[in-house]
């Protein structure tokens, strides 16, 4: 029985319209990656700051790919680093371009992850949480039974409909890793007592190069900052909880949103953001409002008179 | 059956690691930032880090094939990290200057060249590693590629001081009497025309 229920919970019966959310959601989040780092691609990733980087890595492990592997490849072929720091910045936009309208959506999902990785391991340095979040999102992408049936792979090719139980496993996948994340971030915030007076909600706001907004604006919300940073806790730490019910999962889910709206909003975080109610809307989200089909028995009849 | 089953091996590997480098990360955080936690715990902590780390490798020799390819996987999954991100406490930034020095005496001030917002929060991030780095050669090699790009941008400078400070960031109530966020001095670099090695002045 208890072998029975694992393997219920483990390999739930699930659609694919929590795939199509996450692959063009990713998608989407990799062509605005491209795009708002394209002028400052090649500063960011060619040169010493690269090979340092690289070098540090290696100290690590030898196997992790990163852009020095192209760029010693191209080299043999006499092909400039500018050269191959563009073609990869090119590669990961057209990957980003493919995913969003479901072209080659396996080869798609792992060229994006690859070329991800690769720009983010070799800007070390300049990599934040954001590119863990979007390598952790890619690699589940990839290893999903992609295609969605709202790509454009099943509306030309003839497919058949994906085992039901392994797209069950994929999102339990991702709902589980989430629970992990938010849980070990709420439970590091509330051991910090910045996070439960609201100086740590202040000095988010303030901190270079996260000051979006002026601080003679914030002064006058000082008395929303420590009920802020509780939420903030309450909303991270109690996630792994909440989320489970049908009767909490709702509100739980709008608050992670919102919060990173927020985080978007008022420190220019807009790529981590996004990436992050990506994964949560496809984690949590399908499944939570009512389908059309229901609605439209809602509306009047009219045969009748 | 035989599938389903060597699915659900993997993810409770996966659960697994991902459980215990947060942990880590998280035990790491606690032995070293002030926290709502009696000081004893820091050793506690750090203990508990030790035996952690240990019983996941991280002790063994940067050769070892086992050590490695855990290494690997964890970085092609994004998960070589945990994620106490701005916990326990916001940490304080730093601010990289350059003084620009020309022929005829005149000076300059100058920030890292970057030309969107994006960009931005990366150097922001390469600025954090540079301040909190312990190493002093990665430190000058760093700075030295950021001042490089600056000196493109202005051939005709004839010497750069590249200066990194930390942020001290006012509190709500020194922020309401008047205090604004101010600097401390951490190194400073100078590099001439020359291509003689920057001579670093430690604070």
């Amino acid at each position: 029985m208890q072998a029975f229920r694992t393997r219920l919970f483990l390999f739930p019966p699930e659609t694919d319209h929590w795939l199509a959310i996450l692959r063009v959601g990713l998608g989407f989040e990799v062509m605005l990656y491209s795009v708002s780092l394209r002028n400052d691609w090649c500063y960011l990733l060619s040169g010493i700051t690269r090979k340092v980087a690289e070098a540090l890595l290696s100290l690590e492990s030898h196997f992790v790919p990163t852009l020095g592997w192209f760029v010693a490849l191209a080299a043999q072929l006499g092909v400039r680093e500018e050269r191959v720091i563009f073609l990869a910045w090119l590669g990961l936009f057209a990957s980003g371009c493919a995913l969003l309208v479901g072209v080659a959506c396996r080869f798609s999902a792992i060229a994006a992850w690859l070329l991800h990785l690769c720009a983010a391991k070799s800007g070390g340095f300049t990599s934040y949480g954001m590119d863990n979040f979007l390598t952790i999102g890619l690699f589940y992408l990839m290893l999903s039974p992609l295609p969605d049936r709202f790509s454009l792979d099943w509306r030309l090719r003839d497919w058949q409909v994906r085992d039901p139980q392994l797209l069950g496993f994929w999102r339990r996948v991702l709902q589980l890793h989430l629970c992990i994340i938010y849980f070990f971030s709420g439970l590091a915030k509330c051991f910090g007592s910045g996070w439960w007076n609201g100086s740590s909600v202040w000095r988010a706001l303030i901190r270079p190069p996260f000051n979006v907004i002026n601080p003679e604006i914030l002064v006058t919300f000082k008395y929303v900052f420590p009920l802020a940073g509780v939420l903030v806790c309450l909303l991270e730490f109690g996630y792994p909880i909440f989320i489970w019910s049908t009767r909490t999962r709702k509100i739980w889910l709008l608050g992670v949103c919102t919060m990173h709206v927020a985080i978007a909003v008022a420190m220019g975080m807009y790529l981590f953001s996004l990436v992050m109610i990506v994964l949560n809307v496809a984690a949590f989200g399908t499944g939570l409002f009512p389908e059309q089909g229901k609605k439209i028995r809602l509306q009047p009849e009219t045969t009748a008179a | 059956m035989r599938r389903k089953f060597v699915y659900a091996a993997w993810l409770a590997l996966q659960l697994l690691l991902i459980i215990s480098f947060s942990c880590r990360d998280t035990l790491h955080a606690l032995a070293e930032g002030p926290t709502i936690l009696p000081d004893s715990f820091k050793d506690v902590a750090h203990k508990a880090e030790t035996v952690l780390s240990t019983s996941l490798g991280q002790e063994l020799p940067a050769s070892n094939p086992a050590r490695q390819a855990l290494a690997t996987y964890l970085h092609v999954a994004g998960i070589e990290a945990g994620y106490n991100y701005f916990a326990p406490n916001v940490p304080s930034g730093y601010k990289l200057v350059f003084e620009l020095h020309y022929r005829d005496g005149r000076v300059e001030y100058e920030l890292p060249s970057i030309t969107t917002a994006a960009a931005g929060l990366r150097i922001a991030g390469l600025l954090d590693y540079i301040g909190r780095t312990r190493s002093d050669p990665v430190r000058e090699i760093l700075v030295k590629t950021l001042a490089q790009s600056v000196w493109r941008e202005h051939p005709d400078v004839e010497g750069v001081r590249a200066i990194l400070g930390s942020i001290a960031l006012p509190s709500v109530r020194e922020y309401e009497h008047g205090n604004r966020e101010s600097y401390e001095f951490l190194y400073a670099y100078d590099f001439s025309a020359t291509s003689e090695p920057a001579k670093p002045h430690d604070r």
